[in-house]
């Protein structure tokens, strides 16, 4: 299109001196090109990472074989992967069903501690038989997680307070929580080292027979399929997604949506639970103070990343797992801090949050007269 | 007790500071409708700076602060041009921004970590500091304390009493009708970005030379998070910050007071009381605003002008 400012008659439009930016919002945008923006982003993010690990003293010729070849294409790394991506699955899960109704969880890691503190009651205090014991674990964590969550939805709900600022600040509570316990009546009674006594044999979650990847694979792949059908197979999916697109013509249409939005939240608070049972009854065999260290921007990360579909969630949460199990191993060999997987994980998410901008607006340059 | 009052009082600045310039900077955010949750990160990065720069460079805190006002400003930079330039979702970009400042001062603040500084003195005024009860709370804190007096006193002589601080509160409320009256909706919002990262950083640092008078990882320990709740305390008026500060640097000051006066209190519990306190103001706001809401009309919504071309 001709550029209409300087088509105009004199003294009706001023021309313009400098070119600038004009956004046209896309109504639609074909499969390829969207799939293409989005991996220009995370090639862009990737890209950077990369030259951040150079920077940070990994040499190149290493960089693909540490992240690539030695963590998905070696036996050893891939059952790390696995059990890995076990809590992840679950803490994306989490995310993705929460941020389908709207509702900001970033309070993830709360309610993972508190997952972890219901399964630890069961297992120091040995409640009920050893053979129930386990599932009582989980049943503890799954309601430890949702306590934690249900004061901040009943409180955005009720009262409209910021459900982002309000489950960020129950983490600290509920770290501060974990500290006093495990400093205190619940400190392991045999090395004095600030985390609870081990889990009996009873109290952990048995191992599936290759390598060391354990039934939390299988219990956050159940959790995926409930979750799929949940989203998309179910009226209530319906309901969530009404709920999350606009609620106000969602209470229009009759669809309960108070209840939708505390029942989205509560499994969202519901599977963080169970990620800090994974991750206590499989992985470390106890409570300790830094095991959901990551979990809540991860989790926040794998629903963003899979636009909140459980299926992609899978996917994503695998990645991750190579990302942790890659990091687990550079932080070894090259004495690299447990930061620099929180850095490439904000740069990913940051450069495909960028890319969005490509897929939502079709971009064109005016020029100006002053070239 | 009064000496115990007197040390409380007298701690209560090195605390509220922080927390009173952070909750400016994001008042300008916010005003301007860019909601901005990154406020952790850019603390994280202003005090990692500033205790670097501070090291490094001859021991002088007006460096470091100065440090610590650049870093904001350049993770603020990064953030504006994300949601502001791009238009991305400003609370998933916001969220990532902390962890990009947790993680990139993990990396790169190895050298510096657990090194002890002297930082910032208390100032002495002689006789005036001598007064009792008095000159210890009032005239002995260091200076930025005193300093920050004036900022805040800007920041709201800015925001309602120029004119440039009228277009800034229109483009928060309405950026349609900002832009049709002639307003640059995203120069202002850039901007105000990058002068909510200046005042983040130097809250960070000041926290670091100040309060801390040390790097740690994760150092500021949800100070950003409880800014931002502040915010909406304030309801969103600079004013009604300062005594918002006051008064959870008053909380956050009770603390160690309480632990040197060697009361038996469970001290992770202690620990709790400024996130629970703010989650009950958050609570007390919720329960008595709901007839109006304060929040900029815009807040947290990209603007697109959809012009033809």
């Amino acid at each position: 299109m001709p550029d209409r400012a300087a088509a105009a008659p004199a003294g009706t439009f001023r021309a313009r001196r400098f070119g600038r930016l004009n956004l046209e919002v896309r109504q639609s945008i074909g499969r390829v090109k969207h799939a293409a923006f989005i991996a220009f982003g995370l090639g862009v993010g990737l890209a950077i990472s990369v030259a951040i690990l150079l920077a940070s003293g990994v040499e190149a010729a290493n960089i693909f074989d540490e992240f690539v070849v030695l963590t998905f294409f070696d036996r050893l790394g891939l059952s790390s992967v696995l059990i890995e991506c076990s809590p992840l699955i679950l803490v994306g899960l989490s995310a993705a069903v929460a941020f389908r109704v709207n509702f900001w969880n970033i309070g993830i890691e709360g309610q993972f501690f508190w997952g972890a503190i219901g399964a630890t009651v069961i297992a120091i205090f040995d409640v009920g038989p050893p053979a129930t014991r386990i599932g009582l674990m989980l049943v503890f964590a799954i309601v430890g997680g949702f306590l934690w969550i249900a004061p901040p939805a009943i409180f955005k709900i009720r009262l409209g307070v910021n459900e982002v600022i309000s489950t960020l600040l129950l983490n600290y509570v509920a770290y501060q929580f974990v500290l006093n316990q495990i400093y205190g009546a619940w400190q392991d009674p045999r090395d004095r080292f600030p985390h609870s006594e081990a889990f009996d044999a009873a109290e952990r979650l048995p191992l599936l027979g290759w390598e060391k990847v354990h039934l939390g694979l299988v219990i956050s792949l159940v959790a995926v399929v409930f979750v799929w059908w949940l989203m998309q197979r179910s009226r209530f999916g319906v309901y969530m997604r009404f709920v999350g697109a606009n609620p106000h013509m969602a209470l229009a249409a009759g669809i309960p949506v108070a209840m939708t939005i505390f029942l989205a939240v509560g499994l969202s608070g519901a599977l963080s639970g169970a990620a800090g049972f994974v991750m206590g009854a499989a992985q470390e065999h106890r409570l300790t103070g830094t095991m959901a260290a990551g979990y809540g921007f991860s989790g926040i990360m794998i629903a963003f990343l899979a636009r909140n579909n459980p299926m992609a969630v899978l996917i994503v949460a695998f990645m991750i797992g190579g990302l942790y199990a890659a990091g687990q191993s550079v932080k070894v060999f090259y004495s690299l801090p447990q930061a620099l997987v929180s850095l490439i994980q904000a740069i990913v998410v940051m450069c495909v949050a960028a890319s969005d901008f490509l897929v939502r607006y079709r971009v064109h340059w005016l020029r100006g007269d002053g070239r | 007790m009064i000496e115990f009052l007197a040390n409380w009082l007298a701690f209560t600045p090195v605390f509220a500071v922080p927390l009173l310039l952070a909750t400016l900077g994001l008042i300008v955010n916010e005003r301007a409708g860019v909601i901005n949750l990154g406020a952790e990160g850019m603390m994280l990065c202003g005090a990692l700076a500033g205790v670097a720069c501070y090291i490094e460079f001859g021991e002088s805190t007006a460096v470091g602060m100065t440090a610590a006002a650049f870093a904001g400003l350049l993770i603020a930079f990064l953030f504006a041009f994300v949601v502001v330039v791009l238009r991305a979702d400003q609370v998933v970009t916001g969220i990532t921004i902390v962890f990009f400042g947790v993680g990139l001062t993990g990396l790169i603040g190895l050298r510096w970590n657990d090194t002890a500084i002297a930082g910032f003195q208390k100032l002495d005024f002689g006789f005036l500091s001598e007064i009792p009860f008095f000159g210890k709370v009032v005239f002995a804190q260091d200076a930025m304390v005193y300093l920050t007096i004036p900022i805040a006193f800007g920041v709201w002589y800015f925001l309602f009493r120029t004119r440039a601080g009228l277009n800034l509160r229109a483009v928060g409320e309405n950026p349609q009708a900002a832009d049709a009256a002639g307003i640059a909706v995203d120069a202002y919002r850039f901007c105000a970005v990058a002068a909510g990262g200046v005042l983040c950083g130097m809250a960070g640092g000041y926290l670091a030379l100040a309060a801390a008078k040390i790097w740690v990882n994760e150092m500021t320990h949800g100070r950003g998070w409880i800014a931002i709740a502040l915010v909406i305390f304030a309801r969103w008026m600079p004013g009604r910050a300062v005594f918002g500060a006051i008064l959870f640097g008053g909380i956050e000051a009770l603390i160690p007071r309480i632990f040197a006066a060697g009361w038996p209190v469970p001290q992770y519990f202690l620990q709790m009381t400024p996130f629970l306190a703010t989650l009950a103001v958050l609570v007390w706001v919720g329960l008595a605003g709901k007839r109006r809401s304060a929040a900029p009309g815009a807040l947290g919504l990209p603007y697109v002008r959809e012009d033809r071309w």
